[in-house]
């Protein structure tokens, strides 16, 4: 295998050709900083990526890695649009190995088109603060997400095989941040009147026309982050998820989130996770394993020792 | 220059595009994309922990004394998804890395491209958002 950079053509797979680039890419130089008014240009979005793709390929060097370097190369599969598959019963299977279905960065952008998050004066409080405080996010920490948050990690759905809808128990088992399990019970049983507060709270479950399985949740504690940006919830938090697998490759996560403390009224974001490579599976992820997440930017821990 | 606005153009646009990728930790609070390093040494040391792998190379600084600088990985996970595995980097490896310094710690990095002695380019894709080039393996 050869270090020395190499002409190659840039893939037809878009998330392959991603990976590609920004191995090639050059470190910026301060120079290249790119104006206000560029950045405006830059709003013409495909035309300008596709410029800078066949620019690019003109270009023979880089200097933060060269084309094939081992592990540059985001592998794939296609979408797969053929129709879900069924459990004996007819229910929809969920099973296989995603990616996605919750937000990362910001809840609002699971809104539907122009909507924005009814936020309440305490929520607006609370975001500008932890807009100076990025670090606290306790994700960082090794602390599990909460729901509907999402890593960019697997999970998987766990359901009983046999088919029957009524079988007690549903499971999501996540890999990342942290290796962590969600139980939904499918008995019909109700939440209990008084409960503590957890960080993946109280789950209970059912299926809709064999489609659409919902997962109503309560028990929450407040202290997982919806998002990157830190839009917060009380313990009063209640969501209903409704996921659906629309096509083999795709599960869509729809959630109504309630939660009086920091919401004027019940808002729903919709989410949609990718299914993975075959043959892919969860791999072990302990994140308190050797967790350095503080030191390099020089940030305290603000969940140890105060 | 008009090739490099156009790679930088496409860059943007596929940060913002994809609706960026990410891992576990955020690279902008961490490491100073306008700060890069360029070493060469030896690999003391490799950790293929989580929630991210790293590597240890002991090298010289301007001075000339032995340094030892932290280079962060992306998780095992991610790495083990795109041909990694923990034999890949070893102890007493001869090794060039580029990528990103910490913005406070010394000798930390978040590790770009290694390059061994040996003539393997191996991709490190550490931390996640925000970094100048964005992507995160998966």
């Amino acid at each position: 295998m050869t270090a020395v950079p190499r002409a190659v053509s840039l893939s037809d797979n878009p998330e392959v050709i991603v990976r590609q680039l920004f191995g090639k890419s050059q470190i910026p130089n301060p120079k290249l900083q790119i104006p206000i008014a560029t950045v405006c240009v830059l709003g013409l979005g495909v035309w300008i990526l596709g410029f800078g793709i066949f620019l690019h390929a003109q270009e023979g060097r880089g200097s933060l890695g060269t084309i094939g370097a081992l592990g540059q190369e985001v592998k794939r599969p296609p979408a797969r649009n053929e129709p879900a598959p069924r459990l004996p019963d007819g229910t929809v299977s969920l099973d296989g190995l995603w990616v996605g279905g919750g937000p990362v960065g910001d809840i609002a952008q699971g809104l539907p088109k122009g909507e924005k998050l009814p936020l309440k004066p305490e929520a607006v409080k609370l975001l500008e603060y932890r807009a100076q405080h990025e670090t606290d996010d306790p994700h960082l920490w090794c602390m599990p997400m909460g729901v509907p948050r999402s890593t960019p990690y697997p999970f998987r759905f766990v359901q009983d095989i046999t088919g029957s809808a009524a079988s007690p128990h549903l499971f999501i088992i996540h890999e990342g941040n942290i290796h962590s399990y969600r139980q939904i019970f499918m008995d019909g049983r109700k939440h209990p009147a008084e409960l503590d507060p957890t960080w993946f709270g109280h789950s209970i479950g059912r299926w809709e026309n064999k489609d659409t399985l919902v997962i109503d949740t309560v028990g929450f504690n407040d202290k997982f982050w919806f998002d990157r940006k830190g839009t917060p919830h009380s313990e009063q938090l209640h969501t209903i998820e409704r996921w659906t697998r629309p096509t083999m490759g795709t599960l869509v996560n729809t959630v109504t989130i309630e939660d009086p403390m920091y919401f004027t009224k019940p808002f729903t974001a919709s989410f949609t996770a990718r299914l993975q490579a075959p043959g892919d599976e969860i791999m072990e992820y302990i994140c308190q394993e050797n967790n350095q997440y503080g030191t390099a930017g020089g940030h305290d821990n603000p969940f140890f020792g105060k | 220059m008009r090739t490099k606005h156009g790679v930088l153009f496409a860059i943007f646009g596929l940060v913002v595009g994809s609706g960026a990728a990410f891992a576990h930790h955020s690279f902008s609070t961490e490491y100073d994309g306008s700060k890069t390093f360029n070493i060469k040494g030896t690999v003391s040391k490799v950790e293929w922990t989580n929630p991210h792998a790293r590597f240890y190379v002991d090298t010289t600084d301007e001075s000339g004394k032995t340094v030892t600088w932290n280079m962060e990985l992306a998780s095992p996970s991610a790495l083990a998804r795109n041909g990694w595995t923990s034999r890949t980097l070893k102890v007493g490896d001869q090794v060039t890395v580029t990528g990103y310094a910490a913005k406070v710690a010394p000798y930390r990095g978040d590790a770009r491209s290694v390059i061994t002695a040996d003539g393997r380019s191996l991709f490190g894709g550490a931390s996640d958002d925000g970094r100048p080039e964005g992507g995160q393996p998966q």
